[in-house]
């Protein structure tokens, strides 16, 4: 470690602007997962509750703050005793819904209402989990608050043709970020609907730019197709390829704008603020060259993918912290269940704050 | 006291307060911690042996002294390892830090995924579909059949004559072949999935209007299908499949279960691989169970062969009577069949092999 990062004493008395310090190493990490993979497996799985504890650890551990390090503070029997519930229930879940198609549909419904307890439970947890300082964030929605953000506006949004969606989507960013504490002191952030428009504005353009070239391309492939011609194969695969990658770049543009706006609007009440650069172009790259590391090592890179990503965003991020930052006390007690949060990934309704 | 060792520096990490101090730990001879403040030298926490903890040992971290309250000093030095740690606390951080090991995980994690994915989990699941109930598969049937009729299924143009006279046919078969006459039952439906016969797991088996269109002429062709059909059934392949999906996705879930975005879609591209592998093999068992029974009764495998050349045809045939009638757009009405049939062939991979291999069929050879 860089002794030049010792963490400075708290005599500063104005806002001070640091970067995010991320040191995670690629091979190191790749090491870790990979042999705790191994060590899983060997183990039937009971190991993957140390496995997730100590790869967050690396993760965490190594992203700093004025010489402070992230601290992940679960326990590995508390994620095994979650996981081993949600296995358990998600696997009567699958057994009785492939089974039964009218009972699939009255899960489906109980899933439905479980929904937003789940996500709550899910990120509660990770946030409580979570430490800079030795004080741990917290995460306070409630169930109707969640149900209205992710049920009932999105149900809303849809009936005006997608034209509200935007706006859905920033009300429910805005309701999940508000309910985010540290240290007692609450989030806030004061994004805006009309940014998110522009930003879904943007992403059409581009779609209408991309499907005007593939039009123009694809109809010489089809003639290519009917006349046999060998190259209408090349066609085929460059046309497969295009949709990929245009995929990721609409992907990269609208969730590097996001971020931004997010982030240069976030404060934590009195602590801090933040400052996000994302470019889009090196964001693009960053998203399409850790997908095909995925695929042409057959999920094998995630680790590195995971590192290039943490240090990607790291690198575009500011935190203005104010002088209430280093007199914080801890709020929040370590007894929590992991169970909604394992059943949340489980059921993929996990979400991240990022 | 501290007299065996150096002092370490560090920064020691206020009890649920972000307050934290430069400060250097010394180790006294009984095990027992003292922590100073770097710039006045002031005591800021003392700590019997048994009062404190270790954090864990992660490679490139420095490792924490944890004491009751939760407080914690933090060692400058990332590589600085506290002499009270023991082995089993050292353990993970050595076999993460070994590439010996981590070879091993290269070799192993992906043989083990190999091993399960196709070994193991399908014959569990072989083994395990044999002691099912029965009445799974008939509700499982029964509901599938509900499903089907409620969003791709028409009632059936086909003549009651004809109907009488395919399931009279069908019903001599079993007979001759023993077996029962009550379960595979066969429904006409009309549909647009086009020529195709389907069996559920309970044994009905459903024929498009289509398929009865196309082989009317060929009745031999439509048993030899049927046969093919019954033969899923016989095997128990929907449940089979059903189990080995449920087993690998857990596997999946299990091994994988942090893994989101763009993880997950790789792992969902290779399942739906694996299982269209799977249903390959499949097909060959229900195909290898339709020349048996054919060659039972006297027919022969060569009725399957020409009813998939008809099958595979019927596609090509059936768009053409779709655009014949207008002259014009030739070339396009050309590029749509070509399309077609390549869209068909794409999903059927093997629809050649697989008439070669009817073709070929020995019985002395099963």
């Amino acid at each position: 470690m860089n002794p030049s990062v010792s963490p400075a004493n708290s005599n500063a008395g104005e806002t001070r602007t640091l970067p995010v310090i991320f040191s995670g190493k690629k091979g190191e990490y790749l090491k870790i997962w990979l042999v705790n993979m191994l060590l899983s497996i060997l183990t039937l799985g009971i190991y993957s509750a140390w496995a997730k504890v100590r790869n967050t650890q690396y993760l965490y551990g190594h992203t700093q703050i004025e010489g402070h390090r992230l601290q992940f503070l679960a326990t590995p029997l508390q994620i095994l005793r979650g996981r081993i519930m949600a296995v358990i229930v998600f696997g009567l879940y699958v057994i009785i819904s492939s089974l039964h198609p009218i009972a699939n549909l009255v899960l489906m419904l109980l899933l439905l209402v479980a929904l937003p307890w789940l996500l709550i439970q899910g990120l509660r947890f990770t946030l409580r989990m979570t430490a800079y300082r030795n004080v741990r964030f917290s995460f306070d929605a409630n169930y109707g608050g969640v149900l209205l953000h992710f049920i009932v506006l999105p149900a809303l949004g849809a009936l005006t043709f997608g034209l509200a969606m935007p706006w859905v989507i920033q009300r429910l960013q805005k309701y999940i970020h508000d309910s985010v504490s540290f240290g007692g002191h609450n989030f806030t952030l004061n994004s805006s609907a009309g940014y998110y428009y522009k930003a879904i504005l943007v992403c059409i353009g581009l779609a209408i730019l991309y499907f005007i070239g593939l039009g123009i391309f694809g109809s010489g492939v089809i003639t290519a197709i009917s006349a046999g011609n060998p190259a209408a194969l090349g066609g085929m695969v460059i046309i497969i390829a295009s949709y990929f990658i245009f995929g990721y770049v609409v992907a990269a543009v609208y969730q590097s704008m996001i971020r931004n706006h997010v982030m240069n609007n976030l404060s934590i009440d009195g602590v801090a603020s933040f400052n996000s650069s994302v470019e889009v172009k090196p964001y693009i790259w960053l998203m399409l060259s850790n997908s095909l590391l995925l695929i042409f090592t057959l999920g094998l890179a995630y680790p590195v993918t995971q590192i290039r990503k943490n240090a990607f965003l790291a690198e575009a991020t500011l935190v203005n912290l104010q002088p209430a930052a280093d007199h914080l006390v801890n709020t929040v007690d370590d007894k929590y269940s992991a169970f909604g949060e394992e059943a949340a990934g489980l059921f993929d309704a996990d979400l991240s704050l990022t | 006291m501290a007299t065996d060792s150096l002092p370490i520096a560090g920064t020691f990490q206020m009890a649920g307060r972000a307050e934290a101090h430069p400060a250097v730990a010394r180790i006294n001879d009984n095990g027992s911690v003292q922590i100073i403040a770097a710039n006045d030298q002031r005591p800021l926490h003392y700590s019997n042996a048994q009062d404190m903890r270790y954090g864990d040992i992660i490679p490139g971290l420095p490792a924490e002294l944890i004491f009751a309250d939760g407080a914690r000093f933090i060692p400058n030095d990332a590589s600085y390892r506290w002499p009270g740690l023991s082995t089993a606390q050292r353990l993970p951080a050595w076999l993460e830090a070994h590439w010996l090991t981590v070879l091993a995980a290269v070799i192993l994690v992906p043989g083990f995924v190999w091993l399960m994915v196709y070994k193991v989990i399908p014959s569990a699941a072989g083994a395990s579909v044999q002691y099912l109930p029965e009445f799974v598969a008939t509700e499982l049937g029964e509901q599938t059949l509900d499903l089907l009729d409620r969003l791709y299924m028409e009632p059936t143009q086909v003549s009651r004559a004809q109907q009488e006279k395919i399931t009279d046919e069908w019903h001599s078969i079993l007979q001759r072949l023993t077996l029962p006459q009550e379960k595979y039952r066969l429904y006409f439906r009309a549909s647009s999935i086009g020529a195709n016969a389907l069996a559920l797991p309970d044994g009905s088996v459903i024929l498009t209007d289509d398929i009865v269109e196309l082989m009317q002429d060929h009745p031999e062709q439509l048993n030899a299908v049927l046969l093919h059909e019954i033969g899923h059934v016989e095997h128990k392949h929907s449940l089979k499949m059903l189990a080995q999906a449920t087993a690998t996705t857990m596997m999946f879930a299990m091994m994988f279960g942090d893994i989101d975005g763009a993880g997950e879609m790789i792992l969902g591209v290779g399942s739906s691989l694996l299982q269209s592998a799977f249903s390959r093999d499949m097909e060959r068992e229900a195909d290898a169970f339709a020349y048996t029974q054919l060659h039972k009764i006297g027919h022969s495998p060569l009725d399957f062969a020409n009813a998939m050349r008809a099958l595979m045809t019927s596609h090509g045939v059936s768009e053409e009577h779709l655009h014949n009638h207008s002259d014009e757009g030739d070339e396009q009405n050309d590029g749509e069949r070509a399309r077609d049939v390549m869209e068909y062939l794409s999903s059927h991979p093997d629809t050649l092999e697989r008439i070669q291999a009817a073709e070929e069929w020995q019985p002395e050879a099963q």
